[in-house]
């Protein structure tokens, strides 16, 4: 086995290192965060771990229906509906608690690590 | 010299394997539905190794069969020969035949009305849409005339062969549609050796087993302020609560909510909530709403008669009773 024999296995090694690293993060469940669905679809993803207010839009069937996160919470401001029973919902930060906003077929749902899958109610 | 660069080899290959094995094998990956059916969000999750194709078509069927009981129990809108038909419809004719899978769905309502000596009783159509009218205008409640005008409404009959006597019956089937369509899901998942799943329908809460942990964690929701008062650990089991406080309105001080109790024709006020686990989802529905309709001490020995049926019952003064087994899940 000559120097170069050594670089190559070297370099194998490495490459093979990072290969298993990346694939072991990407597998690994990401932090706290609120993802909105429309329907089936994924239409927008929040991190909850940014404490900082910030305002969203996606479209509902109904219209835009806006999206507020602020210290890990997560509410719906606004949406165009007879009840408005999502906005008048408030905040929510469990993974256990969902917005549901039926006339516009938009959920809100939190994702995190150590939380309950479900609540009987 | 030789030996050394076998050995580099054999490295070389092993880290070839190692890389390939990752990049070739196909993990359980998690996929997630998300339906509205029967006035409800239903939410799955589950978890397979399986093709995208196949997980499509997973999907498709998934919702075909929640679709089918939306329709086929649906009493506002008529999809072919479904309860709305059975009720409005104006055919002259004696007997009527319904879909197979409405006749079957029935049928488990009247097996359902026997065991529970009337208390669960698909026939409440008319007194629920009366007490619907004023929940949803948040005030006041029916006369008794008109409670007792239901009283005229004709049962059920059923007659074998997907055929039942065409009298126009007052049928409402929520409480037991939705966990009787649960669990047909769940035996269609099981059918194509999915077993990491779990099924929220409105809080009415289905597991398998689930593949990366030993068991899915379901909290139940405190009637009083919405928090969680117990936490269970669960695979192959469904959690299904019956209560008062999500559905009321308050009038004159006092609140209704929408189970009405056949008794009274009023709705039922022995307890703030009751929880089943058991493996049968339709089962945990059925006695949900069966336990809520009793008080706790008759429901304690009404339960003696089902065997792996756990309950968690809320009490009026906030005293939570529970049967032995819950231990097992704690």
């Amino acid at each position: 086995m000559n120097k170069q024999d050594g670089i190559l296995i070297f370099i194998l090694i490495i490459l093979s290192l990072l290969g298993m690293a990346f694939f072991y993060l990407s597998e690994k469940d990401g932090p706290k965060k609120a993802v909105v669905y429309y329907e089936d679809q994924v239409v927008l993803e929040i991190d909850l771990t940014q404490k900082e207010e910030k305002t969203y839009q996606v479209e509902g069937f109904n219209g835009m229906v806006t999206i507020e996160s602020k210290d890990g919470k997560v509410k719906v401001a606004s949406e165009n509906s007879p009840l408005h029973l999502c906005s008048k919902q408030g905040y929510i930060s469990s993974s256990y608690e969902t917005i549901v906003c039926l006339p516009n077929k938009i959920v809100v749902a939190i994702e995190a690590n150590d939380s309950l899958d479900a609540v009987a109610k | 010299m030789k030996i050394k660069k076998i050995m580099g080899m054999i490295i070389v290959l092993i880290l070839f394997l190692g890389a390939g094995y990752f990049l070739l094998r196909r993990p359980y990956q998690e996929y997630s539905l998300n339906l509205f059916y029967m006035d409800t969000y239903i939410q799955i999750k589950f978890d397979t190794k399986k093709s995208r194709d196949d997980v499509k078509k997973i999907k498709e069927e998934v919702t075909k069969i929640y679709q089918d009981y939306h329709e086929l129990a649906n009493r506002y809108t008529e999809y072919g020969q479904n309860v709305y038909y059975l009720i409005h419809n104006t055919s002259e004719e004696e007997v009527i035949t319904v879909d197979p899978k409405l006749y079957e769905l029935l049928s488990y309502g009247e097996t359902a009305y026997q065991e529970s000596n009337g208390l669960l009783d698909i026939n409440m159509g008319c007194v629920i849409d009366k007490w619907k009218y004023y929940r949803e205008r948040k005030e006041g409640i029916p006369t008794d005339e008109e409670l007792e005008s239901c009283n005229s409404v004709n049962r059920l009959v059923l007659l074998g062969e997907n055929q039942v006597l065409n009298n126009h019956p007052n049928i409402d089937l929520g409480a037991i549609a939705k966990g009787y369509a649960t669990e047909k899901v769940k035996e269609y998942f099981e059918s194509v050796g999915i077993t990491s799943y779990i099924i929220n329908a409105g809080g009415n809460v289905v597991v398998g087993t689930p593949q990366n942990k030993d068991y899915y964690q379901v909290g139940i929701e405190d009637p009083n302020d919405g928090s969680v008062f117990k936490v269970l650990k669960v695979t192959n089991q469904a959690v299904v609560t019956s209560g008062g406080y999500e559905r009321f309105y308050e009038y004159e001080g006092h609140k209704y909510h929408h189970i009405i109790d056949p008794n009274t024709n009023y709705p039922s006020e022995y307890m703030k909530s009751v929880t089943i686990i058991t493996d049968d989802s339709a089962l945990a529905d059925q006695l949900s709403t069966t336990l809520f309709l009793m008080s706790i001490e008759e429901g304690k020995a009404y339960i003696e008669r089902y065997p792996n049926v756990e309950v968690i019952w809320y009490s009026n003064d906030d005293e939570i009773i529970m049967t032995e087994g819950v231990k097992k899940y704690e």
